[in-house]
């Protein structure tokens, strides 16, 4: 990779990794997290007596190990409260009793650990439920233009990838740390209530230990970044040469590919190398710490058992107590890794959330503005339903995908309701732009459309697109049936509206032929269907789907003789009855229509009937001319 | 993927026998023995620090219990320090080398993974999704790497420092050992039946996520039906049942997760709960010291934490098999395109190409692509190649550089069997340009001399201006080296297609092949590299795949295929002539072709009128 190629590499969106408490972004999680407020609180009020639990154990053991001590002094007699309410009731024998209340505290432990981790996780992963789902809905606002520049796979890894990174926190990360931290302060306090003396010469190396973490912090921050930048960068070059594997075979790129790849999986290598050394230091320095503080407990706790000032049950206490206070700083590093993560899997599912919809519903406010006389006309008209007639006006309407590459210049043309027009023009003319234009996938630059007098930009989207029915050229399939693939999902089309629909577009005939007739299948989005049949269903989809206004892109791929007479005619009935706009590629199409729109470079050149246009003697006059002398006959054949 | 994995299975029985499965990975573990050797021996010195440290422990306590004397206790805690120390650094050691001995295999068998998937055919990337065979280059390899580092770390060292353990145990207190240790093979039992639900519901997990993932992916390709059909609630509602499904399988998850710590810890607890009340009456009678008790104690502390990992390394290992089961499909897929033994050494090619009765299908089970087709393309001459969406053109296409599996004896190029030609020399003499215009993530200019051992300046610059592309790149933020690809900016179709045919051009080969190339070109832009092309190529072959036929007119010959059969071949006037599918096509496609120049030329009166 060239230098230039290297600077621009950095700013890779995957690679980007901060912080791994990032107040900004929790903050803004918890959004999501407020409606579990209450588990939330459940879970942290259960660590009370988790941690009881926790210290209840040892202070048994000791309670035991000091009663049957042969020297020791008379149970209960210079023991506090807390012995007293170890002391077995009546005559059972002592041993028997605290073994008892060990094993009880023991299994209440491990039931409310239980319940503790499930709540928490479960809290977790039902706020990543509900981000999951507004991710989702947010994506599908989004307009299409945004599709055309952000990959599925990114999208897909931000709903699934990003999030589950995000509920690792909950399980992992940010919780379990908030909890580590009080139950080691807990853990602190409790040892120095039960011997003062001996809790400071235990925690002599907690300072030494807490000089490591900030030493080890700052690296193990660099070396887990590291690390993520550069499996994203197999990640990319895996699928960048498994997509373009044909090219790299085609150009012998085969073993400057591989030498590359080598290089880049190498790195990775090395940098996980760092951080193994890292992971394996910080828990043997943990280990280590925690050794010498048991050595430093025994060596010290036996002058004062000597002295006769601190039990020998108490140095179990100790050694057990503060093997729990190490506990949690063993994984540490493990912790740290995963809250990285998740904080830079929030920032770009936030990123994504930021993107504003450039097409979205006019609110009350804006839609309603001073009472004028066409705005109210047309709320009137949309109220009273039957006035809905199907007016198109395209009023000096400027659009461009990027920038200033204008596609549509200046445009300007009117359908009448229950006109059929027709769009012709070349590659590139604006045709398509026109249709997406209207059913308000984009946004005029310029410029506006009205529908039956009303902008386009104040009708609410559901309301325009239930009135429109859309036929691409490039018909999608989703997998599932044949009629799940008609009705779309809309639960008034049931099966005897779909087969309506399909009859009247001549595709029931068809679709009776596949294996399970309606109920078939679809392999790989009707791979297994040909050109025709694909179009045939798209009209039945069309049809099924109601609405007075028909956009149809006709398909300009080629069908057998068969399937050809079947779309014809389907198209026909799809043609009739509605305010259409075509964009035309058959001749029969067009002489089938009302009025005819030559479009050139963005612009509406010609407009008028095919008698008018060709008495008009203009473009399309031109055109059918040639036309008409080369096909004559294969149209007189068809 | 069944298919692929039949597939690949009976491929690997003619194959000469290489490693698979567990065996594949001996292979890459003798690389690396001397790493796992003394990793294995520096776990064996950690393993027994497990015995070692409640042995000291109780051995300081015993001094201060028989009153040796406070400097005999600390000496003997100093003791217990300096194991302490020895015990880190092996477990620093030991772990060190492991993983990262982890880590090379990873990076050796990502390597060979990586370079497997360089020589398969494109009938492979056509069977396999790009997001399944990335899972098993990361995710599966991830999985077959903590089978090689904790999980190989806890198979050599568990039973080993229950061992240990064990016999310390017995030493000091045969009886109280036996009592203390007598649940624990009940939990061995435990363990693997938790690893297998684990598994399970790990898989059930992954399904979810894999399901959503699809799912998602479906809507966001078909968006824009989505949003016509005003389709959101219903998309939703799926979208809300897969989230559902998915959160079910995770609650699952952590079921299992957080039940099987609790259900271990019962096992420290009833092993001590038994030291306490047994241990403790032996004391009482005096059978027992208090230093005894410490260290057993401390013995049970000591299992706690390997036994408690075990249902999760049981896990791990029935992943790893699993993962290493998926990466083995792609490795026992042979190379079917490869230089074979009976290559013959040739000139470089003069372009002639011969295809005679070939027949041609991607798979045992579908339907023939191309059949029984019979063509001559003299050398230095143009072929045009026509027909509807499915008819063979790009297959056959496909076919002349062998980016697919030729049959024997049915493509010639320069009267020599395809097959026996070796594979350098067949892909540097011959330039494709692709339908899908992909570009690499790298500068423009090291996209165009992507065929060239370097770049070539100079030759960039040639190659761009013949495709047209040279103005477009003095609009580019960056020139040349402007990062373009799917990390760098887009470009638009036309300039892609055009640095596209750059690249082809720039490698000046024999026989250049145009897939529907110049279909996002427009059409002045057409015209103007058609009559370079026709300079650079005066004399070399080329052969255009279109699906216009203004693009193919002008060829000395043009091929009609429909459903993988060659039905037409000759002059443009000839086809026309013909009245067959040609001519349909021709009809068709006249009237946006022709209109766009006759507007042209209406819209340039009218402004010279005006």
């Amino acid at each position: 990779m060239s230098g230039a190629a290297q600077g621009q590499d950095s700013l890779h969106e995957e690679e980007a990794l901060g912080k791994a408490v990032d107040g900004r972004l929790i903050a803004r999680l918890w959004r999501w997290v407020l409606p579990y407020r209450w588990q939330i609180a459940a879970t942290l009020l259960l660590t009370a007596p988790l941690f009881l639990l926790e210290l209840a154990p040892a202070w048994i053991v000791k309670s035991g190990l000091d009663r049957v001590q042969p020297d020791a002094a008379p149970a209960g007699a210079d023991a506090g409260p807390l012995e007293r309410l170890l002391d077995p009731p009546g005559a059972v024998d002592a041993l028997a009793w605290l073994a008892g209340l060990y094993l009880l505290a023991m299994a209440g432990s491990a039931a409310l650990q239980f319940v503790h981790t499930v709540l928490m996780a479960r809290t977790g992963q039902s706020a990543m439920r509900d981000l999951r789902r507004d991710v989702y809905r947010h994506i599908q606002g989004l307009h299409l233009g945004f599709f055309d520049r952000y990959p599925v796979g990114r999208l897909v890894t931000r709903a699934t990838n990003d999030v589950e990174n995000v509920s690792e926190m909950f399980s992992a990360g940010i919780v379990a740390l908030v909890t580590d931290v009080l139950k080691m302060i807990g853990f602190a306090v409790v040892l120095f209530l039960v011997d003062a003396r001996l809790a400071l010469v235990a925690f002599l190396v907690v300072p030494f230990l807490a000089v490591c973490a900030v030493v080890f912090r700052a690296r193990i921050r660099g070396a887990f970044r590291l690390v993520r930048v550069r499996i994203a960068r197999i990640n990319a070059m895996i699928q960048e040469s498994v997509t373009g594997m044909k090219v790299v075979q085609l150009f012998g790129r085969e073993d400057r590919n591989l030498r590359d790849f080598d290089a880049l999986n190498a790195s990775h290598r090395d940098a996980w190398s760092q951080s193994i050394r890292y992971d394996a230091a910080l828990f043997a320095v943990v280990e280590i710490a925690n050794g010498i503080s048991t050595a430093v407990i025994v060596a010290y706790g036996a002058s004062l058992v000597v002295g006769g000032t601190m039990t020998i049950g108490t140095l179990y206490v100790f050694i057990d107590w503060m093997r729990r206070f190490f506990m949690p700083l063993r994984d540490l590093s493990a912790k740290y890794s995963v809250m990285q993560s998740a904080m830079a899997s929030c920032e770009r599912i936030f990123q994504l959330l930021d993107t504003e919809p450039a097409v979205r519903d006019a609110t009350p406010a804006v839609r309603a503005p001073a009472p004028s006389a066409p705005a109210a006309r047309a709320a009137d008209r949309r109220r009273t339903g039957p006035g809905r007639s199907g007016e198109i006006v395209f009023d000096k309407v400027w659009f461009a995908y990027q920038g200033e590459d204008w596609v549509l210049r200046d445009l300007s043309l009117r359908v009448a309701p229950g006109e059929r027009a027709a769009l012709v023009g070349a590659t590139g003319a604006g045709k398509t732009s026109v249709i997406k234009l209207l059913a308000r996938l984009y946004e005029p630059t310029r410029g506006r459309i009205l529908l039956d007098g009303v902008d386009l930009r104040e009708i609410p989207q559901r309301e325009l697109r239930q009135r429109i029915a859309m036929v691409l050229q490039d018909v999608f399939l989703f997998s599932g049936s044949v009629a799940s693939n008609i009705a779309l999902g809309r639960p008034e089309v049931d099966r005897a509206a779909v087969e309506r629909a399909a009859r009247m577009v001549e595709a029931h005939r068809i679709i009776e032929r596949l294996p399970q007739g309606y109920d078939s299948e679809l392999r790989e989005r009707g791979s297994d269907l040909s050109a025709g049949q694909r179009q045939l269903l798209s009209f039945a989809r069309a049809v099924a789907h109601g609405g007075d206004l028909l956009i149809l892109d006709e398909a300009t791929s080629s069908v057998d003789a068969e399937t050809e007479l079947l779309v014809q005619r389907g198209l026909h009935a799809l043609l009739a009855q509605r305010t259409a706009i075509v964009i035309a590629h058959r001749l029969s199409t067009i002489q089938d229509v009302d009025t005819i729109h030559v479009l050139h470079k963005g612009r509406c050149v010609e407009s008028g009937s095919h008698a008018a246009l060709l008495a008009r003697r203009g473009a399309y006059w031109r055109l059918h001319r040639l036309q008409f002398e080369q096909s004559a006959p294969a149209l007189a054949a068809g | 993927m069944s298919g692929a994995g039949e597939r690949a299975e009976s491929v690997a029985e003619t194959a000469p026998a290489a490693p698979r499965g567990l065996a594949r990975l001996l292979v890459y573990l003798r690389h690396n023995r001397g790493t796992y050797v003394l990793g294995a021996l520096l776990t064996l010195g950690y393993a027994a620090s497990f015995a070692a440290v409640p042995m000291l422990v109780g051995w300081a306590i015993q001094a201060l219990e028989q009153g040796l004397g406070q400097a005999e206790v600390i000496r003997r805690c100093g003791a217990l320090a300096a194991v302490t120390l020895v015990r880190g650094s092996l477990r620093y050691g030991s772990r060190t080398l492991l993983f990262n001995g982890a880590r090379q295999i990873e990076y050796e068998l990502r390597n060979d993974l990586f370079a497997h998937l360089q020589r398969l055919p494109q009938s492979f990337f056509q069977r396999w999704r790009t997001g399944d065979l990335m899972s098993r280059c990361i995710n599966d390899l991830a999985s077959v790497r903590l089978m090689l580092g904790p999980g190989v770390l806890s198979v050599v060292q568990t039973p080993i420092l229950y061992l240990f353990v064990i016999g310390a145990m017995v030493s000091l207190n045969p009886l109280l050992a036996a009592l203390v240790l007598l649940p624990y093979p009940a939990f061995l039992w435990i363990a693997r039946a938790f690893g297998r639900s684990m598994h399970r519901s790990n898989l059930d997990v992954q399904e979810g996520l894999a399901a959503l993932g699809s799912q998602l992916q479906e809507t966001i390709s078909g968006i824009a039906v989505v949003k016509t059909y005003a389709m959101e609630p219903a998309a939703s509602a799926h979208f809300d049942a897969a989230n559902e499904r998915l959160f079910a399988a995770q609650l699952g998850l952590i079921r299992v997760n957080s039940a099987m710590p609790a259900i271990t810890s019962m096992l420290p607890a009833a092993a001590t709960w038994i030291v306490l009340y047994v241990g403790g009456h032996m004391i009482a009678d005096g059978r027992m010291s208090v230093a005894e008790f410490f260290t057993f104690a401390m013995f049970i502390y000591e299992l706690t934490f390997p036994t408690f990992i075990m249902g999760w390394v049981f896990a791990l290992l029935q992943r790893g098999r699993a993962a290493l089961q998926r990466i083995d499909e792609v490795l026992t897929t042979q190379p079917s395109i490869a230089d074979r033994p009976d290559v013959v050494a040739v000139p470089p090619l003069r372009g002639e190409i011969e295809f005679r009765h070939l027949s041609f299908r991607y798979d045992a089970g579908r339907e023939e692509a191309l059949r029984d087709l019979s063509l001559h393309v003299p050398a230095g001459s143009v072929l045009g190649i026509v027909g509807p969406i499915g008819a063979g053109k790009t297959t056959l296409a496909a076919l002349i550089p062998r980016l697919l599996e030729v049959p024997d004896g049915q493509l010639f190029l320069d009267g020599v069997d395809v097959n026996r030609i070796p594979l350098r020399t067949l892909r540097s003499s011959i330039a494709m340009v692709p339908q899908d215009g992909f570009l690499f993530s790298m500068s423009l200019a090291e996209n165009v001399a992507y065929g060239l051992p370097a770049v070539d300046r100079e030759r960039v610059h040639e190659a761009a201006t013949r495709a047209q592309l040279a103005k477009d790149v003095e609009e580019l933020p960056h020139g040349w080296d402007t990062l373009v690809g799917e990390r760098g900016i887009m470009l638009s179709g036309g300039q892609r297609q055009r640095t596209t045919l750059a690249r082809a051009l720039a490698l000046r080969p024999s026989i250049l092949i145009l897939d529907d190339t110049l279909s996002s070109v427009d059409a002045e832009t057409e015209d103007a590299i058609r009559r370079e092309l026709r300079q650079v190529f005066a004399g070399r072959t080329v052969v255009v795949v279109s699906h216009r036929i203004a693009s193919v007119c002008e060829a000395d010959q043009i091929a009609v295929l429909e459903e993988g059969r060659l039905v037409a071949s000759g002059t443009h006037a000839e086809l026309l002539a013909d009245g067959g599918l040609y001519a349909r096509l021709a009809q068709e496609q006249a009237l946006e072709e022709e209109l766009g120049e006759a507007l042209d030329h209406a819209v340039g009166e009218d402004e010279l009128r005006a």
